[in-house]
């Protein structure tokens, strides 16, 4: 009945991390980094999976291949380092934190904090289809902020890192301003926080939309059908995303993992064929730099963006730089 | 494995029908939301009882009417048949981790390890709980002990290294007193408080007039809960990062035996037969351990299994011993 990720974080726990906490003097924080540990156990199985199923895609289906892939090397730091390390961290100890502290002292206040068990009873005892159910608005939440990103002028300053990679991977999913990443946990934080998403299910809600979130990033000539590419966001429906033509302010294919919220709001486009990947109005330094000078690069344009500063790299003509150019530059 | 989840879930379809001929053991599953209920006669799963969100600890209302559960996250208390697990009642309460009823029966305390405040509750089994007072703690409470004439309550905070007593009549806080690293349980025994340390390597015996520590006793690192057995001769430790169960004199405190518990043990249970059942927190099982021989047998739970009772025909748990 113990699961695989249960034994082996058991495991880590007993033998690893408590005895390191007993030696630091931490253990009032044993309880806490049990979930820790069992949630950077999921995230590795997670990189993992992830790599098993995309990187034959991408070998065997390119839609691009570049002779130099190093500007690739940094989308997998930002992986390792977010689902592993933070992600866990983060949603769970801190979304933990946050909860019980918060609905404590709501209750205390006469204040029951919902969920939707107690919306709907029915659910108790069936945590896979309340998971499902609470993954679902949490994907329109994803939806909504990330059309936001784009619309406001200084949060797409922030968002167009995340655009601006021309040698779109599996592992393009994580690039993000750190910035970015913190107004997007808060966001996604507070939403959960209010429709009751138990803790435990939390961390794994997030591990699992990062999951499809990276296959529809993969480099592959990879299209779910009419009616499958319907109810779930494929790499060729994301790939439109990363068009040159939609970063920025003018853009398509928001949803993350179900397109149902673009066919709703009419912001869905089913019809480009795979195209190449940018951002134009991005500089060198965004697209291609390390770690760190992608991040100084994104404070810099926040910056000039909020100064009302419009001396951004003019588009390139089409066909001209790195930027645009033609889609199939690869054929299958 | 395959025969456990079988029997499992046949065993789950047919409880209503067939009611348990067996008493059952209930063994809370904290981090899998969920109540698992074992056959006490053949240690076998029978039965889930799904919770809101994370149960830690349970406890008998001193009728015997009820068992009742602590659910943090889900802030609800919830009252349960001993005899079938059947939730009869949910009551909303803030944050209740540990909770425990005085020896006289008429007050329960719940710690709210998350919201930094001790509850004292009065009990009556047909309106349920109403609020006598609310004290603010240091970091984190979380075990209590009582004295044996239900006068004050002691409570542990593990986040501030303290204990703190608080009269029960009036709510005042009598003292509040450094016992050492990460204290957990605390056990009342002949005039004196024991208390576990999780961030030492044993036990502090604490004056209940001040809180002064009168001295330490070694038992094992990450020293976590204390339990008197059946006959009150001993005291049972938990040492959660030892992986070992001490075993004291009650009379002398001096440590006779000591047991391999793999897992992380966390609480303790006596079986009328003389079995302890004790929680497995990293290990997701319940251990059954023959004193005697100092062998067990296991089950798995769900996760990090934490509170654990057994429907036994004793009704009142001793918790001091005067
Ligand atoms: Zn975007
Ligand atoms: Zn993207």
């Amino acid at each position: 009945m113990t699961d695989p990720f249960d034994t082996v974080a058991g495991y880590l726990q007993e033998h690893v991390v408590v005895p390191i906490l007993w030696q630091l003097g931490w253990m009032k924080w044993e309880d806490l980094a049990g979930g820790w540990a069992l949630f950077a156990v999921y995230g590795a199985a997670q990189v993992a999976l992830m790599f098993a199923i995309c990187m034959p895609l991408e070998k065997f289906l390119p839609v691009e291949r570049w002779p130099d892939r190093s500007a690739v090397l940094t989308d997998v730091f930002y992986t390792v380092l977010q689902r592993v390390g933070l992600l866990p961290l983060v949603t769970f100890v801190g979304f933990y934190e946050a909860q019980t502290t918060l609905n404590a002292v709501l209750t205390d206040h006469g204040i029951v904090p919902p969920t939707l068990e107690m919306l709907f009873p029915w659910l108790l005892g069936r945590p896979v289809i309340s998971f499902l159910l609470y993954a679902c608005l949490l994907d329109f939440a994803e939806y909504v902020r990330h059309r936001v990103s784009h619309k406001l002028r200084w949060w797409y300053a922030l968002h167009s890192l995340h655009h601006a990679q021309r040698q779109m991977t599996f592992w393009s999913d994580d690039r993000n301003h750190l910035l970015d990443d913190l107004l997007g946990a808060v966001w996604f934080g507070t939403i959960a926080l209010a429709i009751g998403v138990s803790p435990m299910q939390f961390p794994l809600l997030v591990l699992l939309l990062r999951l499809l979130e990276s296959l529809s990033h993969a480099n592959a000539r990879l299209d779910f059908g009419p009616v499958f590419g319907r109810l779930l966001v494929s790499p060729r429906f994301h790939r439109t995303h990363h068009g040159p033509g939609a970063a920025g302010r003018r853009s398509c294919n928001f949803g993350a993992v179900l397109p149902w919220w673009d066919m709703l709001f009419g912001t869905a486009d089913f019809s480009a064929d795979y195209t190449a990947t940018g951002d134009v109005t991005a500089s060198e330094t965004l697209a291609s730099g390390g770690y760190l000078a992608q991040q100084g690069a994104g404070v810099r344009r926040l910056v000039n963006d909020i100064r009302g500063d419009s001396r951004q790299p003019a588009p390139r003509p089409r066909g001209g730089g790195p930027g645009v150019r033609p889609a199939n530059m690869e054929s299958p | 494995m395959k025969t456990v989840r079988l029997s499992l879930v046949l065993a789950m379809g047919l409880v209503p029908a067939l009611g348990f001929a067996q008493p059952l053991g209930f063994v809370l599953n904290s981090d899998s939301a969920s109540i698992s209920l074992i056959d006490m006669a053949t240690h076998r799963p029978v039965g889930e009882v799904p919770v809101l969100r994370q149960p830690h600890h349970i406890t008998r209302a001193p009728d015997g009417r009820f068992v009742l559960v602590g659910d943090t996250v889900g802030n609800q208390i919830l009252y349960l048949d001993p005899r079938t697990g059947r939730v009869v009642r949910r009551q909303t309460i803030s944050d209740p981790y540990q909770l425990m009823f005085s020896p006289d029966g008429r007050l329960l305390t719940i710690t709210g390890l998350a919201r930094n405040q001790v509850d004292i509750y009065r009990y009556d089994d047909r309106t349920g709980l109403t609020l006598w007072h609310r004290v603010p703690a240091r970091s984190m409470p979380s075990h209590t002990a009582y004295a044996p004439d239900s006068s004050a309550v002691y409570v542990s905070l593990q986040g501030s290294n303290r204990l703190m007593a608080i009269a029960t009549g009036t709510g005042a806080v009598l003292w509040d007193a450094r016992v050492g690293e990460t204290p957990a349980g605390v056990l009342w025994n002949d005039g004196a408080l024991l208390v576990g340390l999780m961030g030492q390597d044993g036990i502090a015996v604490v004056d209940p007039a001040d809180g002064q520590v009168r001295r330490m006793i070694k038992t094992g690192r990450g020293a976590h809960n204390l339990f008197f057995s059946p006959d009150d001769r001993l005291i049972y430790v938990t040492n959660r990062v030892a992986g070992t169960i001490s075993v004291l004199d009650r009379a002398t405190l001096r440590v006779v035996r000591d047991y391999r518990v793999p897992g992380g043990p966390d609480d303790i249970e006596f079986a009328p037969d003389g079995t302890l059942w004790i929680t497995q927190r990293f290990d997701h099982g319940v251990l059954f351990l023959d004193p005697e021989t100092g062998r067990f047998s296991r089950v798995d739970v769900g996760r990090s299994p934490h509170g654990l009772f057994l429907n036994t025909d004793q009704t009142t748990h001793r918790t001091a011993f005067p």
